[in-house]
């Protein structure tokens, strides 16, 4: 049976974090949000109590991770989530204001799968978030590793 | 060490020598001195010795005049009376050169007057003598001999020729004291001047030694003291190095942390602008039932008095803000670009300058035919640098001279390149409106611009330029005039490498 994906958002700026759920909302996609505004909070949430990620077997999972977050770098928590057995098919998008070259091409080395700089001309951030909706809705997210 | 030490330190050998060329001059002069006095005190001792002899010389005579007549009276032998006669003429010319030698004492002029009467007196006596004997009044002769043995003629003449001998004596004794002073004089003199100028070059050997040793000491001092500035300019280089860097991340992170705020007051400032055309439509949708009507269709506003006065008001509220956060954010993607300019490592390569401008001028091929300029690149000296870079400033530079060109004017640019003392310099100069020489610095500054403002930019190019420049070991300047075009000249190092500047860790 196909489970529907939940979306993992991981922004520290509640702005952005309103801004991205609207766009996304806006193209259409219906999936939960799960936000989360600290990294300590989505490790928790991604890993369990126990760090394990067992707690996320078997869920289908789409992570959003911003990389500048006041608690740890976003690249420690994707460098965990692709390094971790059960979550590391998960698709991880990274959107971030960031758009120091040699930082996306870090991202992709350790598996990033989409890396998007949030522009700050509005129009460009909507259509950016919204073919990110339109992504979402084909996008075939594999069944978690058993 | 102070001034003045140094001064009189400089001062002593001048003053050494001088004092030995003062203690050579005085020896010499004293020494010919004493000399000559001396040479005139042996003078007087031998004057005196032959005064002395000339005084026995005219006795003997006397003395032989005497016996002679003698002679002549008890034998009346012709050879007495020959040689008397030579003994008397002899003593006058004796007594005139002893008058002339004693000239110079007063005392024994006194004597020789006295011992010359005493000896005419003889000599009238010998005369008569000698006419007795002659004219045979032997007895008379005899008589007069006697009487002249017994007078006091002969006696006075011996007394006073004693007397000048024995103050002959007395001034020989003199004399020679004398002499003997100005020899010993002389000799001292000459010992106390080379024992003074022993010990002043004894002196100037310490001096020389001294400061010798002082010369080594400074020179140790300042090798040690190059050493430690070089060490003192490695540590500075190393603390700037450190606060360029610093400065660096600051504007880094601070340009990347004001650009999320940016995002949000955009997003929600084009969020606001749709909700308020959503209010205005609204309003209007409820201001403007048209009567019997279908409403109508949502996109057309259709307002009237204040409420168009409130909508349009709004509007120009969010165009301003929104136009600001565009400035803010091209400005700060500058800064951000600069900050990741400044932080690229340099790749040295040789670059063949002129096919590579020429490369750059066909980008702007376009842009040159839009405003009528011709670019025209003479032979450039090829130079290893970074190709990044270059590409940055000459696009910079050429890019520039198309653009601010003088309008209605055909564009006309050069650039030109020599290569001086390791050096190459380019110059890429145009006929287009020039600067102030008021702008020549400010053109360079971060954000600010010169002249007429009709051209899009950030006031970023000259800057960056100029920076890149700089990180390249190079210097950059610009001469221009109003209306009179400009020339921007670089100066690069001819092999640019790693060690000309180090890189930024």
């Amino acid at each position: 049976m196909t489970q529907p994906v939940t979306i993992i958002m991981i922004e520290d700026d509640e702005g952005h974090a309103r801004l991205i759920e609207r766009n996304i909302r806006r193209s259409g996609v219906n999936n939960e949000i799960i936000s989360f505004a600290n990294g300590t909070d989505a490790m928790k949430h991604l890993f369990g109590a126990d760090g394990s990620g067992l707690s996320q077997k078997g869920n289908a999972l789409l992570i959003l991770l911003d990389l500048n977050l006041p608690d740890m770098s976003g690249i420690d928590i994707l460098k965990q989530i692709k390094e971790n057995r059960y979550l590391k098919a998960s698709p991880v998008v990274v959107l971030t204001t960031t758009d120091d070259s040699q930082e996306i091409k870090r991202c992709y080395e350790l598996g990033c799968n989409v890396y998007i700089t949030k522009p700050v001309n509005y129009e460009n951030f909507a259509n950016a978030i919204r073919q990110l909706g339109l992504f979402f809705s084909v996008i075939q997210v594999p069944p978690a590793a058993p | 060490m102070t001034a003045e030490a140094q001064r009189w330190r400089a001062f002593w050998p001048i003053l050494l020598f001088a004092a030995g060329l003062l203690v050579l001059t005085v020896i010499s002069a004293g020494s010919v001195y004493l000399v000559n006095k001396a040479r005139d005190d042996s003078k007087w001792v031998l004057h005196t010795i032959e005064v002395e002899n000339q005084v026995n010389t005219l006795l003997l005579e006397v003395r032989r005049a005497e016996s002679s007549a003698r002679g002549f009276l008890l034998t009346q032998g012709p050879d007495f009376q020959s040689d008397h006669e030579r003994a008397v003429a002899a003593i006058i010319p004796a007594l005139d050169k002893l008058t002339r030698q004693i000239g110079d004492s007063p005392a024994q002029r006194d004597s020789i007057e006295k011992l010359s009467a005493a000896i005419e007196i003889r000599l009238g006596q010998f005369a008569r003598e000698m006419d007795f004997i002659k004219q045979g009044q032997t007895d008379n002769a005899k008589a007069l001999v006697r009487e002249a043995a017994a007078g006091t003629t002969t006696t006075t003449i011996s007394n006073f020729a004693n007397a000048m001998i024995r103050e002959e004596e007395r001034l020989f004794r003199l004399r020679s004291v004398n002499a003997d002073r100005s020899q010993t004089l002389a000799a001292s003199l000459t010992g106390i001047g080379s024992g003074l100028v022993v010990v002043l070059a004894l002196i100037s050997i310490w001096l020389l030694r001294r400061s010798a040793s002082i010369r080594d000491e400074a020179e140790t001092r300042l090798r040690d003291a190059n050493l430690n500035l070089e060490a003192v300019v490695d540590e500075r280089t190393a603390d700037l190095r450190e606060a360029n860097n610093e400065i660096q991340r600051f504007a880094y992170i601070v340009s990347h942390d004001l650009r999320s705020p940016l995002v949000n007051i955009m997003g929600f400032t084009s969020e606001l602008e749709e909700l308020g055309g959503d209010i205005f439509r609204r309003v209007s949708s409820l201001t403007h039932v048209p009567a019997g009507g279908p409403p109508l269709a949502s996109g057309e506003i259709t307002l009237e008095g204040p409420d168009k006065q409130l909508s349009e008001d709004f509007s120009e509220a969010l165009g301003f803000i929104k136009s600001s956060i565009a400035k803010m954010d091209r400005l700060i993607s500058a800064i951000l670009n600069l900050t990741r300019e400044g932080r690229r490592e340099f790749q040295p390569e040789k670059i063949d300058i002129r096919e590579f401008v020429e490369a750059i001028v066909s980008t702007l091929a376009h842009q040159a035919a839009e405003a009528q300029a011709e670019i025209h690149v003479e032979p450039l000296p090829d130079i290893v640098s970074d190709r990044l870079a270059l590409e940055q400033i000459f696009s910079n530079l050429i890019d520039n001279a198309i653009k601010y060109l003088k309008n209605g004017v055909p564009g006309e640019i050069r650039i030109r390149g020599r290569t001086k003392l390791g050096y190459a310099i380019f110059e890429i100069s145009d006929n287009g409106r020039g600067i102030d020489a008021r702008d020549h610095q400010r053109i360079f500054d971060l954000f600010r611009r010169a002249g007429t403002q009709d051209k899009p930019g950030q006031g970023i190019g000259l800057a960056h330029v100029r920076a890149l420049v700089r990180r390249l070991g190079g210097t950059m300047s610009v001469s221009s005039e109003l209306n009179a075009g400009s020339t921007f000249t670089i100066t690069l190092p001819v092999a640019w490498n790693a060690s000309t500047r180090k890189p930024d860790r």
